[in-house]
């Protein structure tokens, strides 16, 4: 069977690694290693201003409002269906005021 | 500075102690990650990655090593790591390409040349590191840190936590293998 290299070739590549130098790090090593290490606070921040981040806080919030206004608008509008109760009064600044004891009373009396 | 100090100052969080610490090692981590992983960029990822691990978990280490046997064995442990994850991504990188329009294997490994080889040795360095790259892991490791990082054979069997004559026999096997597989290559 013939081979890629003769025995003589394989003792060459086999020795190949004497008088090896070692390899040096990379220059600004140090620089990039920090770079790498910075705190994770600032990793936090970073990725609250993440724009997928940004945009699916705005949409929640921008969903959380129309839902409210939807509601708001649904309770603002009279219902028809409703029995009208005499004994009841249409809300009046008076009434409020009554309600919650703010009648317009002088210290002096 | 001692190891004692560099140690009381990594402890403390000093910043100064920290930068002697990778002033000393980054070319033996470097060295080491870029045998064992015949790749530039990967092995400056893995040197940093070894760094950031030393300066985290520095409150576990004990002394009962020397210091550099212990960053030499998170390099190893490091590179071995990556070399595996590598593998498997290589894996399914061949099934891509069975399965993917062309046939152009997606990894191509190209001939690694160590920058620390004698100009008229490079072309056979080249062979050897193809050759060192099918290596079992525990042979191409003591292999790499004795031929490449220079290290002794109670070097080697601390980082390794082994004894030396297992080193020895390591290596021995190392040789056999890589002579094996010199021969069984293809004209």
């Amino acid at each position: 069977m013939q081979h890629k290299f003769s025995q003589k070739r394989i003792e060459s590549i086999m020795t190949s690694l004497g008088g090896i130098q070692p390899a040096v790090a990379p220059d600004f090593f140090y620089t990039r290693l920090k770079g790498k290490m910075q705190p994770a606070a600032e990793k936090k921040t970073i990725f609250l201003l993440r724009p997928a981040f940004v945009t699916a806080t705005l949409a929640v919030l921008f969903i959380v409002n129309v839902i409210s206004l939807l509601q708001t608008d649904k309770a603002a509008k009279p219902d028809s269906t409703a029995v009208y109760n005499i004994n009841s009064k249409p809300a009046t600044i008076e009434s409020f005021a009554a309600a919650y004891n703010m009648n317009n009373t002088s210290v002096y009396e | 500075m001692t190891e004692q100090e560099l140690l009381f100052g990594l402890r403390h969080g000093e910043e100064s102690a920290f930068k002697e610490l990778v002033t000393r090692f980054q070319d033996k981590v470097f060295n080491t990650a870029l045998g064992l992983l015949q790749h530039h960029t990967e092995a400056e990822d893995i040197a940093q990655e070894v760094f950031i691990q030393v300066y985290r978990s520095i409150q576990n280490f004990k002394g009962e090593s020397l210091l550099s046997t212990w960053i030499y064995r998170i390099t190893v442990t490091k590179s071995l790591d990556h070399l595996r994850s590598k593998k498997r991504k290589k894996r399914f990188g061949f099934l891509s390409s069975l399965f993917g329009d062309n046939n152009i294997p997606l990894y191509e490994p190209e001939d690694f040349n160590h920058p620390g080889v004698l100009q008229e040795k490079k072309e056979d360095a080249a062979i050897l590191f193809k050759v060192i790259d099918l290596l079992p892991e525990n042979q191409r490791t003591a292999f790499i840190l004795n031929k490449v990082e220079d290290l002794s054979y109670r070097e080697i069997a601390a980082i390794l936590n082994t004894t030396e004559s297992a080193v020895d026999s390591l290596l021995q096997r190392a040789k056999g293998n890589l002579r094996k597989k010199l021969n069984e290559l293809p004209p």
